[in-house]
C-alpha cells in the first residue's frame, strides 16, 4: 500500500514540471493559434543560463538559497527577452500566411536553438552542483523530500500567479480577448501585436523558471531535453484543452500522475504508450479535451 | 501531348526502364574508393554528431583525435600522418550509409568509430562493398560480425561476453539470489540485458524485475520504486551515463538500499557529478581501461585537458580503434585497404583497453571485465576475475 | 522562388501549349533522372536513394495534409508498418519481396482506418496531437514486442530480386526507388484529379459546406489516411530492401517531422514540390557536410529563412486547375446546354413528386441553446411546387429550423419527414442532400479557393460518393458531369466565369453560384437562407427572376427571408415565426394584415420593422 502513496508523490512532483511547461505551450496557443515547438528549447537555454549561475556563484561559496534566486532570475529574464526575439523575428510576419507555415518556422526556430545550445554548451551532459538539500520525511510508508514539496509548491504559485494575472489584469484580459476573437479585440482598441508579444515573454519566462528548476533538481542538463520534455508537456496542454489554463495544471499532473502509476503497475516500456492512448481515448469522447470550449460555429 | 493513352504508355515505358537499368546496375558493383596518397593516411570515423546520440559520438571523436595527435607525434606511420575524418551519421540508417559513402569517397584508407548499431549496419556494408575495413568502437550487437564479413572489427566486447561476468559477479561475489535487470530499450542496452538475464538464470538467481525505462526523461522514481517492490538485493541496469546517475540519485532520495551496478556504458565522470554523493558505492562492469590502471592515468588528464571534461565510456575504445589500424598499417607497410585488413586479422595490440587480438569472425579477443567502483568522488578499480582460483579478487 | 515563378510565366497560358511545355518539362526532368546514375559518383547515388524515398513519403503525406488538409504529426507510423509487414513476411514466411506488396499496402491501409477514425470529429490541432500519439504508439509497440525483433529490430532481410538479379549496389537502389517513385506520382496525380481529389479540397477549404452539398466527410477524410498509409507502405517496403536491416530508431517522430518538412518545403498540394522538397530536405544537409559542425544550424535557420520569405513553399500547388474543365467543350455541347436553360429539367429517376402534394413535413419542432429556446413547437408542411417562405424578426429561430431539417442540429424534440414517410432526424447532412433537400447558407459558403466550375461541380457530391463506381469518388469528373455543370452555370448566368476563383466573384455572383452548385445536386427542394440579404435593388430583381425561374424548372422552394418585397412579390405561402413559434400561416396577402405579425413587428423598435411595415402598406 506504500508503494501506492509513493506513486502518487511520485507522480504529482514529476507533474508539476509538466504543468508548468504545459502552460506555456496553452498560453500561446491560445493567441497565435501556434504549437510552438520551440518551447521545450526555451526550456533548455533557461537551464544552462541558470547552469552558468549557479556553476559560478557555487565556486565562491555564496549563500544557497541567494544562488537558487539568482539563477532564478537571470534564467528567466535571459528566457523572457529570447522569447520575444523569436516572436518578432520568426513568428509575426507569418502570422497571416497559412498556419502551416508558422509551424515549420517553430521548427527551424527549435532546430536552431538545439544546434546553437550544442556549439555553445557542447553535446555532453552537464550536471548543476547539487545545492538542494534532499532531507525529507516519511509519512504512511512513502517518502518525500522537502525540496520536492516546495518545488510542488513553486509550481502551484507559479501558476496560480500566472491566472490571477490573466483573469485580474488588463494585460491578462487583453490576452484572453485577444484568444477568443482577434479581429473583434483589435476593435476594441486592443494593441493586438504588443499583446502577443506580452504573451510570448511571460511563457517564455515561465519555460525559464521551469528549466531551472528542472536544473536544479533532477540536476542533469543536455542541449537536446527541451525535445522529450515539450512533448509530454504538449500533451497535457492538449488533453486539457488546448487555450485553457487550468485545463493545462490539471492535466499536467494528470499526465505525471498516470506516467507514474504506468511505470509501476504496468510497465515503463509501455508508459508513453499508455499516455497517448488515454489522450486518444479522452479526445474520441470530448473532442476539445478535458475543459476546451467548443467553438461555437455560426451556420 | 495526345491524351491519357500515350500518357500511360509513357509511364509504362519509364517504368520498365528503371526496373531493368535496376537490374542492370546491380550486377556490376561500383569500386572502391581510392587509398589516401601523399603524406597523410585518412582515418574515416562515422559517429553520431547531432541529435540525442550527439553526447556519445563528439566524445568517441575526440579519442580518434587524440590517438592521431599521439601517434604522429611519435612520428607517425611509416614517416606519414595520420588524419581523422569525421562524418555525422545522426545514429539514422540513411544517414550513416551517405556518411558512410562520402567517408569513401573522401579517400580514406580504414574507418574506426561508429556508435548505434542502426547507422553502424549500412556503414559496414557500404564498407565492405568497398573492401575498407570498419573496426567498431562501441557497436555491441552480435549480428555486425556475424554476416560472414571479413573485414568488420571490433575493439568493444560483446554484449554475450559482459553479461555472464556481470551474472557471475552478482551470483558469487556479491551472492545475491534475488536479482533486478533493467535497460533502456536501445540496441546495446537490451542486448547485454538478455545476456545477463540468461546467465543470471543460469547461475541460479532468480531475477525478480526486467524492465526498461525510457531515456531522456529525467524522473524515474516511479520506475524506481517498482524495482523496490520487487525486493532485490542488486539492480544490474545496462543502460547509459546518463540515465544511470539519475537512478542512483533518486534511488538514495527513496530510501532504496539495494545494491546499484551498471554496464560499461555508465563510467564518465558526469555520472558522479549528478548523482553526488548518491554514487558511492556504486559498481560498474567495464573492461579494463588504461583510466583504472594506475599506471596509465595519463590517457585521462590528457583527455580531460584538451577537451576540458573526463572521457566518456568508449573514447578508450575508439583510441584503440585508431591505435589498432596504425599499427596494421605499420605492420603492413601499405595503406590499400585489403593488405590493412589482412593485417588486422592476425594484429596483437596492446591497448588503453587492454591487451587484444581479434577472433575468427573479427570480434575482440579476449574480452575482459573488471568491476569498479565509485570512491572519494571518482571511480576505482574494484574486483577482477581470477582465472586460476575462480574468484573475484581485488584489483592488483 | 522567383525563378520558379518567371519560369511559370515562361509557360504560356492556352491551355494546349502549356501542356505541351508541361510535357516537355516531364520528358526533360524523367531523362535526367534515368541518367544520374552514370554522372554522379557513388556517394551522391546513396543520397540520391534516399532523396528519392524521402520524395515518396512526401507525397504519400501530401495526400493526407496537402490534399486533404488534415495536420498528420505520425505519419513514420504508416512507413513503419509497410516496413515491418513486408520484412517479417519475408523473414518468416519466406515470400519474395514483390509478394510482399500486397500484404504491406493492405496492412497500411487498415492501419489508416484505425488511426483515421479518433480524428474524425476533432479539430486540426487536436487531430494533429492524436496522429502523433498513434505514430509513438506504433514505435513503441514494435520495440517492445519480441515477435518484431524488439529494439534490434529485423536483420538479414534479403535484398529485392528484379528479373532474377538482386538490387544491392546504389545505382540499383536508385533505379528501384524510381519504379515506386513513379507508381507514387501516378497514384496521387489520379487521386488529385479524381472526385475524390475534389471532395478532399472541398473539406479543405470549409468542411461544412462541404457536407452541405453532400460530401461524405467521414467516409472521405478516412480515405485521406488509407490512401496516404498505402503509399507511405510502398517508401516502406523500399526501406526495407536498402539495408538488410530496420529498426525501431528510423519510425520516430523526428522522422514524422522530417517528411512534414518535405511537403511543407516543397509545396503543399504539389507533385514536382515533393520533390523538389525532398532533395532541399535531405540533400541540402548532406551538401553542407564540410562545414560540419554548423551544418544543421544553417538548415535550420535556412528553414525559418524560407518561410518568411516564400511561406507557400518552392513549388506550390497551381490553384484548381485540376481536371475540371481543362478539355473546352465543344461547340455543339456548349449550344445544347444554352437551349435548356429555362426550362424544364430532364426528369430525373422516377419519384419527382406531384405538384401540391406533400413533400415536406415538420411537426412540434423544439430546440434550445442553453436557457434560450430557439425553436418553440414548430409545425408546417412544404408541398410540392410551392415557394414558401419563412420569415420573422431577427432571432425567430428560421436558420434553427434549416439547421433542424438539414441534418446539422438534431432538434430535442419533433419530428422532420419527407414526404411524411421518411424521418430525417439523425439522418447525415450528405444524406439528407442525396435524398433530394439542398440547401444555401445566410452568409454564402463558398469553396474560396476552388474555380466557379469546381464549386459548381462539387454540387454534384452527394450522388458520387461511392467508391467503387464509375460515378463515385475513384472516377474523374466525366463529361457528362462537366454538361451539367455548364448547364446549371447558364442558367445562372456565369457561364462565362468557369474559371474565375470564387472569392473573386461579385457578391451577386457568389449569391448565384451557390443557387447552382445547391441545383446539381437535382435536389426535390431547395432551401435558401435569405438569398437577398446585402443584394441592391436590380440584384434582388434579377435574384427573384432566378428563384421563380427555379422553381418553375419543377423544385420546390423553401425560403428565409427578411425583405418583404422579396418575399410578398415571391411566395405562395408565408409561414410567420415570432421568438420560435409560429404565429401565423397562409397566403402573403393575408399575413400582410395579421395583427399579430403587425404586432410582432411593431412590438420591436427596429429600424427594420418600421420599414418593413412600410414596404407592406404600399
Amino acid at each position: 500500500m506504500s508503494a501506492f502513496l509513493q506513486y502518487v508523490v511520485n507522480g504529482l512532483t514529476s507533474g508539476a514540471f509538466i504543468a508548468l511547461v504545459a502552460l506555456g505551450y496553452t498560453m500561446i496557443y491560445g493567441v497565435i493559434r501556434l504549437i510552438n515547438f520551440a518551447h521545450g528549447d526555451v526550456l533548455m537555454v533557461g537551464s544552462f543560463i541558470g547552469y552558468e549561475v549557479v556553476v559560478t556563484l557555487v565556486a565562491q561559496h555564496w549563500p544557497i538559497a541567494l544562488i537558487v534566486l539568482l539563477a532564478l532570475l537571470a534564467g528567466m529574464a535571459f528566457t523572457g527577452g529570447l522569447g520575444m526575439l523569436i516572436e518578432r523575428v520568426a513568428y509575426q510576419p507569418l502570422l497571416n500566411s497559412s498556419r502551416l507555415a508558422i509551424l515549420i518556422s517553430a521548427l527551424g526556430v527549435s532546430l536552431a536553438l538545439e544546434q546553437g545550445a550544442q556549439l555553445i554548451f557542447g553535446a555532453g551532459y552537464s550536471a548543476y552542483p547539487n545545492v538542494l538539500s534532499s532531507a525529507g520525511f516519511t509519512f504512511a510508508g512513502a517518502r518525500a523530500s522537502y525540496v520536492q514539496v516546495g518545488m510542488i509548491v513553486l509550481s502551484l504559485l507559479l501558476m496560480l500567479g500566472l491566472y490571477l494575472f490573466v483573469h485580474k489584469t488588463m494585460a491578462g484580459t487583453a490576452m484572453r480577448a485577444l484568444a477568443m476573437d482577434k479581429d473583434a479585440a483589435t476593435l476594441m482598441g486592443i494593441n493586438v501585436p504588443r499583446t502577443i508579444l506580452l504573451t510570448f515573454m511571460l511563457g517564455s519566462v515561465l519555460a525559464g523558471a521551469s528549466g531551472v528548476m528542472q536544473g536544479l533538481y533532477y540536476t542533469e542538463i543536455n542541449f537536446f531535453m527541451g525535445f522529450l520534455i515539450g512533448l509530454r508537456a504538449f500533451t497535457a496542454a492538449v488533453l486539457g484543452g488546448i487555450g485553457n489554463i487550468p485545463g493545462a495544471m490539471v492535466a499536467g499532473f494528470l499526465i505525471g500522475l498516470i506516467g507514474s502509476f504506468s511505470d509501476g503497475y504496468i510497465s515503463s516500456e509501455w508508459s508513453d504508450a499508455i499516455i497517448f492512448a488515454v489522450l486518444i481515448a479522452v479526445l474520441v469522447f470530448k473532442p476539445t479535451g478535458l475543459f476546451g470550449e467548443r467553438v461555437a460555429e455560426r451556420v | 501531348m495526345k491524351g491519357v493513352g500515350s500518357r500511360a504508355a509513357a509511364t509504362a515505358i519509364f517504368a520498365a526502364v528503371a526496373l531493368t537499368a535496376a537490374a542492370c546496375s546491380s550486377s556490376t558493383s561500383s569500386g572502391g574508393g581510392s587509398s589516401s596518397s601523399g603524406g597523410t593516411i585518412l582515418i574515416g570515423v562515422p559517429v553520431p554528431l547531432s541529435g540525442e546520440y550527439a553526447s556519445a559520438g563528439t566524445d568517441i571523436l575526440h579519442g580518434a583525435q587524440l590517438a592521431a595527435k599521439n601517434i604522429n607525434a611519435s612520428g607517425g606511420v611509416d614517416g606519414k600522418k595520420i588524419q581523422i575524418v569525421s562524418q555525422d551519421d545522426a545514429c539514422l540508417a540513411s544517414t550513416g550509409s551517405q556518411a558512410a559513402q562520402k567517408l569513401i569517397s573522401q579517400g580514406i584508407a580504414a574507418a574506426a568509430g561508429g556508435y548505434c548499431s542502426t547507422a553502424a549496419f549500412p556503414e559496414l556494408e557500404a564498407f565492405h562493398r568497398a573492401g575498407i575495413p570498419y573496426v567498431m568502437d562501441a557497436s555491441t550487437n552480435p549480428e555486425l560480425t556475424e554476416q560472414g564479413f571479413n573485414d568488420a572489427f571490433r575493439t568493444i566486447g560483446r554484449d554475450d561476453e559482459q553479461g555472464p561476468i556481470a551474472a557471475s559477479f552478482i551470483t558469487s561475489f556479491l551472492h545475491a539470489t534475488r536479482v533486478a535487470v533493467g535497460n533502456d530499450n536501445s540496441t546495446y542496452a537490451k542486448g547485454l540485458a538478455n545476456a545477463t538475464v540468461s546467465a543470471l538464470q543460469k547461475d541460479g538467481a532468480q531475477v525478480v524485475f526486467n524492465n526498461a525505462l525510457t531515456p531522456g526523461q529525467s524522473d524515474y522514481t516511479s520506475f524506481l520504486t517498482k524495482i523496490g517492490q520487487s525486493k532485490p538485493q542488486v539492480f544490474y541496469y545496462t543502460g547509459y551515463y546518463p540515465e544511470f546517475g539519475l537512478l542512483l540519485k533518486e534511488a538514495k532520495q527513496l530510501g532504496l538500499t539495494f545494491t546499484m551496478m551498471g554496464g560499461d556504458a555508465n563510467n564518465d565522470p558526469t555520472l558522479i557529478k549528478t548523482a553526488g554523493s548518491a554514487a558511492t558505492g556504486a559498481m560498474m562492469t567495464t573492461a579494463p581501461l588504461a583510466q583504472f590502471l594506475s599506471s596509465a592515468k595519463g590517457y585521462v588528464s590528457q583527455y580531460t585537458a584538451a577537451y576540458g571534461t573526463g572521457p566518456g565510456p568508449y573514447s578508450s575504445y575508439e583510441y584503440d580503434a585508431v591505435g589498432v589500424v596504425a599499427q596494421a598499417i605499420k605492420n603492413a607497410h601499405s595503406t590499400t585497404p585489403s593488405a590493412i585488413t589482412a593485417a588486422l586479422r592476425s594484429i596483437s595490440y596492446s591497448g588503453i583497453t587492454g591487451d587484444f587480438h581479434f577472433d575468427s569472425v573479427g570480434d575482440r579477443a579476449p574480452a575482459n571485465y573488471i568491476v569498479i567502483t565509485v570512491k572519494n568522488g571518482a571511480f576505482v578499480p574494484d574486483k577482477e576475475y581470477d582465472n586460476t582460483t575462480k574468484q573475484w579478487v581485488n584489483v592488483s | 522562388m522567383a525563378g520558379v515563378d518567371r519560369l511559370r510565366r515562361v509557360i504560356p497560358r492556352s491551355p494546349r501549349a502549356r501542356l505541351g511545355a508541361q510535357g516537355g518539362l516531364t520528358v526533360t526532368a524523367a531523362a535526367v533522372a534515368l541518367l544520374l546514375p552514370l554522372m554522379l559518383s557513388t556517394y551522391s547515388m546513396s543520397v540520391a536513394v534516399t532523396v528519392v524515398m524521402y520524395a515518396i513519403l512526401g507525397l504519400g503525406l501530401n495526400v493526407v495534409v496537402g490534399y486533404a488538409g488534415l495536420l498528420d504529426l505520425g505519419y513514420a507510423a504508416f512507413f513503419a508498418i509497410g516496413a515491418y509487414t513486408s520484412s517479417l513476411l519475408q523473414l518468416d514466411a519466406h515470400l519474395s519481396f514483390w509478394e510482399t506488396l500486397p500484404a504491406a499496402v493492405a496492412a497500411a491501409a487498415v492501419s489508416g482506418c484505425i488511426i483515421g477514425y479518433p480524428t474524425l470529429r476533432l479539430r486540426s490541432d487536436y487531430l494533429a496531437i492524436v496522429t502523433l500519439g498513434f505514430g509513438e504508439i506504433v514505435r513503441i509497440t514494435v520495440t517492445n514486442l519480441s515477435v518484431t525483433g524488439g529494439a534490434n529490430g529485423l536483420y538479414g532481410i534479403p535484398p529485392a530480386t528484379v528479373f532474377g538479379t538482386s538490387i544491392v549496389s546504389e545505382s540499383g537502389l536508385y533505379y528501384l526507388g524510381l519504379f515506386f517513385l513513379l507508381i507514387a506520382i501516378v497514384f496521387t496525380g489520379l487521386l488529385s484529379r479524381s472526385r475524390l481529389g475534389r471532395a478532399w479540397r472541398t473539406l479543405r477549404e470549409d468542411e461544412t459546406a462541404s457536407e452541405a452539398v453532400g460530401v461524405p466527410a467521414t467516409k472521405v477524410k478516412l480515405l485521406a489516411y488509407v490512401m496516404g498509409a498505402m503509399v507511405g507502405a510502398l517508401a516502406g517496403m523500399y526501406f526495407s530492401s536498402q539495408f538488410g536491416t530496420i529498426d525501431p530508431t528510423t519510425f520516430t517522430f523526428t522522422t514524422s517531422v522530417t517528411i512534414l518538412l518535405v511537403v511543407i518545403v516543397g509545396g503543399m498540394g504539389s507533385i514536382p514540390g515533393m520533390i523538389l522538397g525532398a532533395l532541399v530536405v535531405i540533400a541540402l544537409p548532406e551538401a553542407l557536410r564540410p562545414i560540419s559542425s554548423y551544418r544543421l544550424l544553417i538548415f535550420a535557420l535556412g528553414l525559418v529563412l524560407l518561410m518568411l520569405v516564400r511561406p507557400q513553399g518552392l513549388w506550390p500547388a497551381r490553384r484548381s486547375r485540376q481536371g475540371s474543365f481543362t478539355a473546352p467543350l465543344a461547340p455543339r455541347e456548349a449550344t445544347a446546354t444554352t437551349a435548356t436553360a429555362g426550362e424544364a429539367t430532364e426528369a430525373p429517376a422516377a419519384g419527382r413528386p406531384e405538384p401540391g402534394s406533400l413533400l415536406l413535413r415538420v411537426s412540434g419542432l423544439r430546440h434550445s441553446f442553453g436557457g434560450v429556446i430557439a425553436v418553440n413547437d414548430v409545425s408546417f408542411d412544404l408541398h410540392a411546387g410551392e415557394i414558401l417562405s419563412i420569415i420573422g424578426p431577427n432571432g425567430a429561430g428560421k436558420t434553427t429550423v434549416f439547421n433542424c431539417i438539414t441534418g446539422m442540429v438534431t432538434p430535442q424534440r419533433g419530428e422532420v419527414s419527407l414526404r411524411g414517410e421518411r424521418s430525417l432526424l439523425k439522418v447525415k447532412p450528405h444524406k439528407i442532400v442525396s435524398l433530394g433537400l439542398a440547401r444555401t447558407f445566410q452568409g454564402v459558403r463558398l469553396f474560396e479557393g476552388l474555380d466557379v466550375a469546381d464549386n459548381c461541380l462539387a454540387g454534384l457530391s452527394a450522388h458520387q460518393g461511392r467508391l467503387v463506381s464509375r460515378h463515385g469518388l475513384l472516377g474523374r469528373t466525366s463529361a457528362q458531369d462537366r454538361r451539367e455543370a455548364l448547364r446549371w452555370l447558364t442558367f445562372v448566368g456565369l457561364a462565362g466565369k468557369a474559371h474565375v476563383l470564387a472569392s473573386e466573384l461579385s457578391y451577386g455572383d457568389r449569391r448565384r453560384l451557390e443557387i447552382a452548385r445547391s441545383l446539381m445536386s437535382r435536389p426535390l427542394a431547395l432551401l435558401l437562407d435569405e438569398p437577398a440579404a446585402g443584394t441592391n435593388p436590380t440584384e434582388k430583381r434579377e435574384l427573384m427572376g432566378l428563384v421563380r425561374q427555379v422553381r418553375n424548372s419543377g423544385v420546390t422552394v423553401l425560403l428565409i427571408e427578411h425583405d418583404m418585397g422579396v418575399v410578398m412579390g415571391l411566395s405562395d405561402r408565408v409561414i410567420v415565426l415570432d421568438q420560435g413559434a409560429v404565429i401565423a400561416e397562409g397566403p402573403p396577402r393575408q399575413i400582410r394584415s395579421d395583427p399579430r405579425v403587425i404586432d410582432a413587428y411593431l412590438g420591436r423598435e427596429d429600424h427594420e420593422a418600421t420599414e418593413a411595415v412600410g414596404e407592406v402598406s404600399e
